[in-house]
């Protein structure tokens, strides 16, 4: 597969939490080259590998929603009010391209008091105080746009310098992306374990796909996908990698320890770059949910560096997407022999 | 004026101060229609034959520059500060793609993680001088072989036409002024007229000065885009004017008060033709008026602006029928006031 293309198709794509249809069949569509046993469930795009039943069962989840609005109310003159759908940084709202996902996708701007009326610049809409401004009447969109229906922000991916990649929807698409990659490196091979790959919904409103889809497939192992922070100027070297620095393997209390450390040494086996997360509780992240499924879960997590998490212009390194897929390809066939 | 003419103005980048791209389309638009030349700022005066000579000297204006920002350093990380050219709430900046310098490279103005934020960070948008453009640039010695202190960096987005005759777009202000004014070139005109892309009018109506002292004009028009607040969060005399309500003409703003007879005329003239017409409920806002009117020893001047939502943002928004009856009203205004 043609990584770049495929992480830059699916952060187009559209799913947020709780309507992903569009980003979760084009997944979909994508799993289908490895697996003809796939399918979606409860809004979880699922998809079974391997020899059913032989031990472990290992599972491989990525998130497939991505942070939006959801639609409340259509004021008397055609604009939207909204509601977020997941974290919001309302500090960049401010005259944003959106796509309204109504009857057919709408473009919008997202709109608050203009500076003439508002002069402390540094003052944040409250987001009662926001909404869409859709160039349509109440009664032409009311036409088009139902309550409920939900909206992204336009931004469409792009290529940077070197070999980095920003978009809206980078996190958790990039993880998806890598998990693709990863069953690509393992196809050729006989897998003699149990193998499920999840692309789970609504991770970003409280890891709820994860949730229901782990009690169904019942993994005894977990490894969530996801996005952790990169570091930049304005943050703190404490709590963020390094972008270009290779999957963050995550070492938490709620995580399986040797899990983690089974992983780093499969890393630094492989000769691959590598960083350590660590994480002095939950981890924000599906593996929390994995952890205590039903009579527990040894979960770990391994995290692509973003930088920018939540925004419309989030930047990943393409290394560190391949870096990621290299080491759950290689831990699979290491678990295998 | 089309549409397909105003997209590929507002496509190009041309913050004040680099408007080069914009003149040079402009200048190949025109040439043929005009006897044109560019002033040492780098103002386009286009002198443009009617079919009779005109009794009265008339500058038509509108400005080429958008608002944008300028690159002050690159630092370790190979992040790049900027400053804002012109008036950018940061607000309007933070979280957007860019592009940056001659090659339009692509980069991005970032936010540090929500997840990351205090509580009193979350409440407190960040000023301009804590924003930084990410071109993807591992180090600084990497962003310094690509970009240079003083290059502009410019919003990005899309335009598109949206909802019922609307239309969203960077840099309409003034995009929508030299569209009008390049269809009136290619046009037969009346009487004979001065037209001015002027620069620099986001950093201070600084442009139209030279020019209006170059062109001596008796009567000046200038075509703007002025700010609208019709919004459900704005009421009354607040919403300053209102989209689909058709040409905005001030009687005051804070650059200029505009000659009265000529403010009458124009209200005059759209309601005998039925051209919506519509007046600034706030003393708000300024153009190249307020340079042009005191020009020498005085230009008699009015201003016709579309009515605009999100002015000097990635995402001003203008309605069709609006920049339809601007090109109306500017067209019959140019015709009398060549006469007065």
């Amino acid at each position: 597969m043609d990584l770049e293309k495929s992480i830059m198709s699916l952060a187009d794509a559209r799913g947020v939490s709780g309507d992903e249809t569009n980003a979760a069949e084009l997944a979909l569509s994508m799993l289908k080259s490895y697996t003809d046993d796939c399918f979606i469930k409860n809004g979880n795009v699922i998809g079974r590998l391997g020899c059913k039943g032989s031990k472990p069962h290992i599972l491989l989840d990525a998130h497939i929603d991505q942070i939006g609005f959801t639609v409340t109310h259509i004021t008397d003159d055609g604009f939207l009010k909204i509601a977020g759908c997941g974290g919001i940084d309302r500090r960049l709202l401010l005259a944003q391209q959106v796509t309204v996902l109504g009857s057919k996708p709408l473009d919008g701007v997202i709109c608050a008091i203009p500076p003439h009326l508002e002069t402390d610049e540094s003052k944040v809409p409250e987001m009662e105080d926001i909404c869409v401004d859709v160039g349509l009447s109440k009664e032409r969109a009311e036409e088009m746009i139902s309550l409920g229906d939900k909206i992204v922000f336009s931004s469409r991916c792009e290529k940077l310098q070197g070999d980095r990649i920003t978009g809206a929807a980078l996190d958790d698409r990039c993880g998806v992306a890598a998990i693709l990659r990863a069953l690509e490196l393992v196809n050729d091979k006989a897998l003699q374990c149990e193998l499920t790959v999840m692309f789970s919904t609504q991770e970003e409103v409280g890891e709820r796909g994860a949730k229901i889809g782990a009690y169904d497939i019942e993994p005894d192992i977990a490894i969530a996908v996801d996005v952790s922070f990169a570091l930049t100027v304005d943050d703190s070297e404490l709590k963020c990698g390094k972008m270009g620095g290779g999957c963050m393997i995550g070492f938490s209390p709620v995580l399986d320890r040797e899990l983690s450390q089974r992983l780093k040494a499969v890393a630094e086996k492989n000769s691959l770059p590598y960083q350590i997360e660590v994480m002095s509780g939950t981890t924000g992240t599906n593996a929390d949910r994995f952890s205590v499924n039903k009579s527990g879960v040894k979960a770990v997590t391994l995290s692509i560096p973003l930088k920018y998490m939540h925004t419309p212009v989030e930047v990943i390194s393409l290394s560190d997407v391949e870096n990621t897929a290299q080491l759950i390809a290689a831990y699979i066939m290491e678990v295998v022999s | 004026m089309t549409i397909e003419l105003l997209e590929k103005l507002c496509r190009l980048n041309g913050t004040s101060g680099d408007e080069n791209r914009v003149r040079d389309f402009i200048l190949s638009e025109i040439s043929g229609f005009c006897d044109c030349r560019v002033d040492p700022l780098g103002n386009i005066i286009a002198e443009k034959k009617g079919t009779s000579a005109a009794s009265k000297k008339v500058m038509v204006s509108a400005h080429m520059d958008e608002v944008g920002m300028v690159v002050t350093s690159v630092k370790s990380d190979g992040t790049i500060t900027v400053s804002p050219v012109g008036g950018i709430d940061p607000r309007v900046a933070i979280g957007r793609p860019v592009r940056v310098g001659d090659s339009d490279i692509c980069g991005v103005i970032g936010a540090k993680a929500v997840h990351n934020l205090s509580a009193d960070e979350k409440k407190t948008a960040p000023k301009f001088s804590a924003l930084y453009v990410d071109i993807g640039a591992e180090d600084k010695s990497a962003a310094e072989k690509l970009v240079a202190l003083g290059d502009f960096v410019h919003f990005y987005s899309e335009f598109s036409v949206f909802g019922d005759g609307f239309v969203k777009g960077k840099a309409i202000d003034d995009r929508f002024g030299c569209a009008v004014m390049i269809d009136l070139i290619k046009s037969e005109l009346p009487y004979d007229c001065v037209f001015t892309f002027v620069v620099q009018e986001e950093v201070g109506l600084r442009g139209s000065r030279t020019a209006a002292y170059s062109v001596e004009p008796d009567l000046a028009i200038v075509l703007e885009a002025t700010t609208s607040a019709d919004i459900p969060l704005a009421s009354g005399e607040k919403r300053c004017c209102e989209l689909g309500r058709g040409a905005v003409v001030s009687h005051m703003d804070r650059s200029t008060i505009y000659d009265k007879e000529l403010y009458r005329l124009s209200h005059k003239l759209a309601s005998e033709n039925e051209i919506g017409w519509q007046t600034k409920t706030m003393v708000a806002g300024g153009n190249d008026s307020g340079s042009i009117h005191i020009s020498r020893g005085g230009v008699r001047t009015i201003a016709i602006s579309a009515p605009c939502r999100y002015l000097h943002s990635p995402s001003c928004v203008v309605k069709l029928s609006d920049l339809e009856d601007c090109e109306k009203l500017a067209k019959l205004m140019l015709e009398k006031m060549c006469t007065l």
